[in-house]
């Protein structure tokens, strides 16, 4: 039928915007395999043998209580580090002296390598919850701090000046025009700091907790299990970019109603 | 708190000799001497500042003693080129500048208590809080000054009308027009129902076709809300098309050179044989003192 072949046309012609990408995709999972042919499935394994082990992840229980703890952790980490970083950047934006005292300690702490952190924080805190959240919050808020206050600084003058002609006090200037204008820095400051705290956890776990999937990762490690480790960084890796989809990119999406959207 | 001495400038401040008639007028009729007997809302009196120049010792001087009675429900315009101060006295009124000296008071229409006096503004580009709704804009600044909110849906649908945007109350500023915006931006300052409002050339940012739309819009305005304005603009047939007294501006010295009062009733049309004869004689004088 006429109809039906003009249907499957068009279904088929926006498929083809998906065709680069999913050749690519597709090549790199041949050259994967075709490595992988060379070495043990252990040390190498080939896209296949990694879903298998991935799906045996899944299939046991108790792997979700690992997960559930190692997310935990991240969340209070996260959420500690975007408090102290949001309110430091503001205060750092919007009055003098306080910036000048802690611009070089951002500085200092931006540069100081995060390994130590790490390793300082088991020495302080032993093996405990404490440390990877400790080391999270240490790495994570400098970064938000300086961003936010990159942001305050961004805020329009005139927008400010609009609001005290019409006497609008700080609480109403900091609801409606401060943070408001803060967005798109809060919202990248937010993404950049889940994605680094998740990584630092991991590496405080593999440390100093022993437990979370971090001390999957060693545990796999010292079993010379690279098949094992790409599996759980894998899973992990899926599970946050799901979290950054359901929970930011909605949020975003919802808090910049405002945008005039091109009709498509 | 904000600049204002909480006195009333004696009638002296503007001395009755510097309200001129325009040269070579063609009906005297039009423009008047005599003062007019008004309660005033603005009193400026011989207020100067300087701003310190950067890196150097020397102090230019922005604004210097000027002095200028606004009476209520005038519509008075500041006309002058850029850079005179004119937008520096604005803000000093509106209390967002210092100046040296000199006095300026704002006198509240309803003389309460400890009543501020209500100042509305609008400036040359609309600044809008993109990310809330127009109507919510508008209760920006209602809540600023501490309106019940109960008025507000009485206010935002007055005054958004008023501006020719029933229905717009739920759409964003970046879906609409830069003169739909600018409209917005005058439903804003006289929904606080302002004391006085303060206009920055406001039309200044519009193309020339949407910018005499608003100008006939605000003479519509004007007839029916009667607000007393203090409007700054460098373009003359602007200020002669809307105003009731024009003063105009140099830049150095930064002073007032010359007063003029239009009586030409209102409504009235921009190619009104009136209007056009008295902006072409003081457009003639303001380029001989600008350009000397």
């Amino acid at each position: 039928m006429p109809a039906k072949t003009t249907e499957r046309r068009a279904f088929v012609a926006s498929l083809r915007p998906m065709l680069p990408g999913a050749l690519t995709l597709g090549a790199g999972l041949v050259v994967w395999q075709l490595i992988s042919l060379a070495y043990l499935p252990v040390f190498f394994p080939g896209p296949g043998t990694l879903a298998q082990r991935m799906i045996e992840l899944y299939g046991e229980p108790s792997n979700y209580v690992v997960v559930g703890e190692t997310l935990w952790r991240i969340f209070e980490g996260f959420l500690i580090a975007m408090l102290i970083g949001t309110v430091l950047g503001l205060l750092m934006g919007l009055k003098r002296g306080i910036e000048i005292f802690f611009d070089s300690w951002i500085m200092m702490l931006l540069s100081f390598p995060a390994i130590c952190w790490a390793f300082l924080s088991v020495l302080w805190f032993g093996i405990s919850q404490v440390a990877p959240i400790f080391t999270i919050v240490l790495i994570v808020f400098p970064f938000v701090a300086m961003n936010i206050w990159a942001g305050t600084k961004a805020v329009e003058k005139d927008l400010i000046a609009m609001g005290r002609v019409y006497k609008a006090g700080r609480l109403l200037l900091l609801r409606k025009v401060l943070i408001p204008s803060l967005s798109p820095y809060l919202f990248s400051s937010l993404r950049t700091a889940l994605s680094l705290s998740w990584k630092i956890a991991l590496v405080g776990e593999a440390f100093g907790v022993g437990s979370g999937v971090g001390q999957q990762l060693i545990n796999w490690f010292q079993d010379g299990r690279v098949d094992m480790m790409l599996a759980w960084g894998v899973s992990f890796m899926i599970v946050m970019v799901i979290i950054d989809l359901l929970v930011f990119r909605m949020w975003e999406w919802r808090v910049f109603a405002w945008r005039p959207r091109f009709a498509t | 708190m904000w600049g204002c001495k909480g006195r009333v400038a004696a009638p002296s401040a503007l001395p009755p000799a510097e309200l001129q008639r325009a040269k070579g007028q063609s009906a005297p009729s039009q423009q008047s001497t005599e003062p007019e007997a008004t309660v005033p809302a603005i009193t400026i009196d011989k207020v100067t500042k300087r701003f310190l120049a950067p890196g150097g010792q020397t102090r230019f001087i922005v604004l210097d003693d000027i002095s200028l009675i606004v009476g209520d429900g005038e519509f008075v315009s500041i006309v002058g080129p850029s850079g005179c101060g004119k937008s520096t006295l604005l803000n000093i009124i509106a209390g967002i500048e210092s100046y040296d000296t000199g006095t300026v008071t704002i006198h509240p229409r309803v003389a309460a208590a400890n009543a501020q006096p209500r100042i509305g503004y609008v400036f040359q580009s609309p600044r809008l809080l993109n990310w809330l709704t127009v109507e919510k804009n508008i209760h920006f600044v209602l809540e600023a000054q501490n309106v019940p909110r109960s008025k507000w849906p009485d206010l935002v649908a007055k005054n958004l009308a008023m501006v020719g945007l029933a229905g717009q109350e739920r759409n964003y500023p970046l879906n609409l027009s830069g003169g739909m915006q600018q409209r917005v931006a005058i439903a804003r300052a006289l929904a606080i129902e302002p004391d006085i409002l303060l206009m920055d050339e406001p039309f200044s940012h519009l193309d020339a076709i949407t910018a005499r739309k608003l100008r006939f819009d605000l003479m519509d305005i004007l007839q029916r809300a009667k607000p007393t304005i203090l409007f700054v603009t460098h373009d003359l047939s602007e200020a002669v098309f809307l105003s009731n007294k024009i003063h105009m501006m140099s830049t150095r010295p930064a002073r007032i050179f010359k007063r003029v009062m239009i009586d030409i009733p209102r409504p009235r049309q921009p190619e009104d044989a009136r209007v056009v004869e008295l902006e072409k004689n003081l457009l003639r004088e303001f380029f001989s003192v600008v350009e000397a």
